[in-house]
């Protein structure tokens, strides 16, 4: 965390080139605009006749603090291009510690540590999903709603929502958005605001489809455990690509048919929003079909599922329709970073354990609510290594790297180079330091476990193997290692290039 | 006829040269000197002045005018004129030299007022084309910017020599070929041939008859026939008639111009496979992005390491399209070196063709010349529409929009009534089609249309 007291000493000696004043301003806006969503659970648990006394306290808190740090950085209100990224940066990590407040203040014994509501916290709002709670139902509702609700907000992007709704950001927006967008160059032409608003109505239509689907489900007899509160409640995580559950088994008490439902969304959540948008509102598909990025996903989703209930079916695991389904059902899951399981997928054998932590590497595509590398990457580095071999061969040859037929500048492919180094790196030291520090702790946490932690959490997956499965928790894990693990949560959301670059002295210099 | 000519560079003076005998010309050009070259030479009018210029046009009485020609070597300024003076003299036709195939696509869409466009890009790619494109053709023209092929093939006995083909065909010679093809269309009714998709035979030519071919006519050695066509049916036909002559499937181009890049694009279209040298890396990337199935090396071309490398001589064919005449020559003599068996060069300067030829390059073609040749064969007569003559002028190829209120519009083929004349191709959405009996014509579909010349205002007319 930036310590402001410090960077003000620094200020003095060498002149800084970051607004700070101005950041935090617009970070303390941020702040105070988010902790409305405390008036969700906040209903929920009047609804239920729960105390609703910690969100409001949470509320209290959370515009107080921003209205105080506003008032108290008045008059810098603009925010040039190179704040944005302290902006970003700052806002998901105090937004995350905000929404951890209700966890505490809620005195549930799950979550009396400051660690580990901070990591549910920051898992719900990353849309990881990986919990710390052992036991689901012994939360309550009001609880319970607050987590999905934190993966809904955090999906399309709490940076998106301020885009859409703070008029302030009409100037300057599209930095922001830029670094909270998933995936690389975005290359919006349009209003950035316009933009904003289209993809959190779509979000939102979607949303609302999936639930009515839920209860259509259940009123046709096709789903009989699903009520109302599920519906909303796994909508709430599904769209984000989030992967909390309220079932103590999670995605795996429902039936058939909610398996199904739950992956197709899975699925489209996965797909490029500004598509989708074209393709759902202004019924024109073409371009979506055309887009290669789309193909290779679908491609990639339909290998990984036949893979994955080849695999389910020879191991005797699952049969007949079971195994396609959880088949299907695991690879979009996992694929896309949600992490609902629908079965317990760590019971499954080394072989699907290996593929799925593969899989975690893939990602949506760019421009989703889905984590990872993002396929459009994984496309552009292929062809890259094409025109790498090529070259070998043929020095002169000049080889531009297209994308839907356009080419792509040589920077945007050195940013996506180093995405990718940085992305495999990041997984690599965390999880090195998970396993070590897990050693060191005596937590019962083999290596692999270690690993597929550190991808899943970078991912923002959610659900791991051993004891951090899909019918687990991530409760065993030292202290210290859940704070990786958050580090890793909030990196792997924001793309790791905006934290990335606070980190550099030139980023602070004049 | 009274012409006035806007510009008086290269291709300005070849018109000049060939109108000035037998017409009333003016030229008009903002350079002095080159006008004083121009009337020591010719029996010309001539004016110092800007083309663009609306006075300027006025004063020289554009309005008495019957043909206005701009090619200077400026777009913009040929485009400016041509419409200024549609303002001014709504009478007189424009016929516009442009540099930009994207004008002449708008032209196409009928979003630039003006009754003919000429691009020196196009005109110079399909010169190219016809040459190396069709190597069994006697005679080759192109329609619909390449998409429609109309091509005349001789059919000569299987044994005899190809005294007669193109200099390429003798060049690609190629020792032994599947005779058997021919079969499948000599000598059998039309109806039962097994014709090339996306073509048909428009014409056949015997002795001194002409026939225009029902399904049960058939082609028989020593005919001549007129096949219209996609560019890849023509191919097909030439390998067809002709087997033992192999086709250009390999291509290296030389500079990554705008000429190059047209000659390229060309190519491209027929399924040739085309390399691209380019010198300047920047030119290089913007080509590359444009020409995707194209290959683009930057290098000079001239580096011995290279050409070993990539195989240079091993292309069928090398075309030199850079700036320079001299570099031009030098890669095209040290590319005969490395093995290319046929090499053509794009010459700019007039002098240089000469050089070419003694220095063994097999064709020169000089954009400028092919432009004016294109701007001369619509000068001579103003019906800019109509876009070749057959066989001295009994047979015309029409090249028509279909307007809304046509009475054949929304009929199938099979129904319509016109005879003594054969729609041949279709352009429609920028794509060429051609028609089967289903088919039916559409409003604003451009038809290439093979007419009687005594019927040709009638077709016009019901179109």
């Amino acid at each position: 965390m930036i310590n402001v007291a410090r960077l003000r000493r620094a200020a003095r000696r060498e002149t800084i080139g970051v607004d700070v004043g101005a950041a935090l301003n617009l970070v303390a806006a941020i702040v105070k605009y988010a902790s409305l969503a405390l008036l969700v659970p906040t209903a929920v648990a009047i609804g239920y006749g729960e105390p609703p006394w910690p969100f409001v306290l949470t509320g209290a808190v959370g515009v107080t603090g921003g209205w105080t740090l506003e008032r108290a950085t008045r008059g810098k209100e603009h925010v040039g291009a190179r704040e944005g990224f302290l902006v970003v940066s700052l806002s998901w990590l105090l937004v995350g510690a905000l929404g951890a407040l209700p966890y505490l203040l809620s005195g549930e014994e799950q979550l009396t540590r400051p660690v580990d509501a901070f990591f549910e916290s920051m898992s719900g709002f990353t849309t990881t999903g990986a919990s710390v709670v052992t036991d689901v139902p012994e939360l309550s509702r009001s609880l319970l709603m607050w987590r999905q609700f934190s993966q809904w907000l955090g999906g399309m992007g709490i940076i998106v929502l301020a885009l859409a709704v703070l008029p302030r950001l009409r100037v300057g927006g599209r930095q922001l958005f830029e670094s909270e967008a998933p995936g690389p160059e975005v290359g919006f032409t349009e209003r950035v605001r316009d933009t904003a608003r289209r993809l959190w109505i779509l979000y939102v239509a979607l949303t609302l489809l999936l639930i009515g689907v839920l209860l259509l489900l259940r009123g046709a007899g096709a789903e009989r455990s699903m009520g109302v509160y599920d519906a909303v409640a796994h909508a709430f995580a599904t769209l984000p690509i989030g992967g909390f559950s309220t079932r103590e088994r999670g995605v795996a008490e429902f039936g058939p048919a909610t398996h199904w439902t739950l992956a197709l969304f899975m699925f489209l959540a996965g797909v490029n929003f500004a598509l989708l948008f074209v393709a759902l509102v202004r019924r024109r598909v073409a371009p979506l079909l055309r887009d290669q990025e789309f193909r290779l996903y679908v491609a990639l989703l339909a290998v990984a599922s036949l893979v994955l209930a080849a695999i389910l079916a020879s191991t005797d695991v699952h049969e007949g329709e079971a195994a396609v389904r959880h088949g299907v059902f695991q690879a979009v899951s996992i694929m896309t970073t949600t992490g609902f399981a629908s079965a317990d997928f760590a019971a499954w054998g080394a072989l699907a354990a290996v593929a799925l932590v593969g899989l975690m590497f893939l990602g949506g595509s760019a421009g989703s609510t889905a984590g990872s590398i993002k396929v459009v990457r994984h496309l552009l580095i292929g062809r890259m290594l094409r025109r790498e071999l090529d070259q070998t061969v043929h020095p002169e040859v000049v080889y531009p790297v297209r994308l839907n037929g356009r080419m792509i500048d040589e920077r945007t492919l050195r940013a996506v180079i180093v995405f990718v180094l940085l992305y495999i790196g990041l997984f690599a030291v965390g999880a090195l330091a998970i396993t070590v520090d897990s050693a060191l702790a005596g937590a019962d946490v083999s290596p692999f476990e270690a690993v597929a932690a550190s991808a899943a959490t970078l991912g923002n997956v959610g659900p791991s193997f051993g004891s951090a499965g899909p019918m687990g928790s991530y409760a065993d894990f030292s202290p210290f290692s859940k704070l990786v693990m958050i580090a890793l949560m909030w990196l792997g959301r924001l793309e790791i290039i905006p934290i990335a670059v606070l980190f550099t002295k030139n980023y602070w210099r004049a | 006829m009274k012409i006035l000519i806007i510009g008086a560079g290269q291709v300005g003076t070849t018109i000049v040269e060939a109108l000035h005998e037998t017409h009333d010309v003016t030229v008009l050009d903002v350079d002095a000197g080159r006008l004083t070259a121009i009337a020591n030479r010719y029996d010309v009018t001539t004016r110092t002045g800007n083309g663009a210029s609306r006075r300027t046009l006025q004063e020289t009485g554009v309005r008495s005018v019957d043909l206005l020609i701009c090619c200077t070597s400026r777009d913009e300024v040929n485009i400016i004129a041509a419409i200024l003076s549609k303002k001014i003299a709504p009478e007189t036709k424009t016929i516009v030299r442009t540099t930009n195939v994207e004008y002449l696509e708008a032209w196409h869409e009928r979003q630039l007022d003006v009754d003919f466009i000429v691009s020196s890009e196009l005109e110079t790619a399909h010169a190219v084309s016809r040459i190396i494109g069709v190597p069994a053709a006697r005679q080759t023209d192109v329609f619909a910017d390449g998409q429609v092929q109309i091509v005349e093939f001789d059919i000569d006995p299987v044994s005899a020599e190809n005294g007669r083909g193109s200099p390429l065909a003798a060049a690609l010679k190629a020792g032994h070929g599947a005779e058997a093809r021919r079969g499948d269309v000599i000598g059998r009714p039309l109806r039962d041939a097994r014709i090339p998709r996306n073509s048909k035979v428009a014409s056949i030519i015997r002795g001194h008859q002409m026939i225009v071919p029902r399904g049960d006519a058939t082609i028989q050695v020593g005919d001549r026939i007129i096949v219209i066509g996609s560019p890849e049916s023509a191919r097909e036909w030439s390998e067809l008639l002709a087997p033992d002559t192999r086709r250009v499937d390999d291509v290296v181009i030389y500079g990554c111009g705008r000429i190059g890049t047209a000659v390229a694009r060309v190519l491209l279209e027929q399924n040739i496979r085309v390399r691209m040298i380019e010198s300047s890396r920047e030119r290089a990337l913007e080509v590359a992005e444009e020409l995707p199935k194209a290959r683009i090396y930057n290098s000079t071309g001239i580096d011995p390491d290279f050409l070993e490398r990539e195989r240079i001589g091993a292309a069928r064919a090398a075309i030199f399209a850079m700036r320079d005449d001299a570099k031009n020559h030098y890669a095209a003599t040290l590319a005969k070196l490395y093995g290319v068996n046929f090499t053509i060069a794009i010459v700019h300067d007039a002098v240089s063709i000469g050089v070419f030829e003694r220095a063994g390059i097999d064709v020169a073609i000089n954009p400028r010349e092919v432009t004016a040749e294109e701007i001369v064969r619509h000068a001579h007569d103003p019906r800019t529409r109509q876009v070749a003559m057959l066989e001295g002028d009994r047979y015309e190829i029409l090249d028509v929009v279909v307007r809304d209120r046509s009475k054949l519009v929304n009929r199938p083929f099979r129904d319509l009534p016109m005879t003594g004349s054969l729609i041949g191709a279709i352009v429609r959405n920028g794509r060429a089609v051609i028609p089967h009996g289903d088919d039916m014509l559409q409003p604003g579909d451009r038809v290439i249309i093979f007419t009687e010349a005594r019927r040709a205002a009638e077709v016009e007319a019901a179109l």
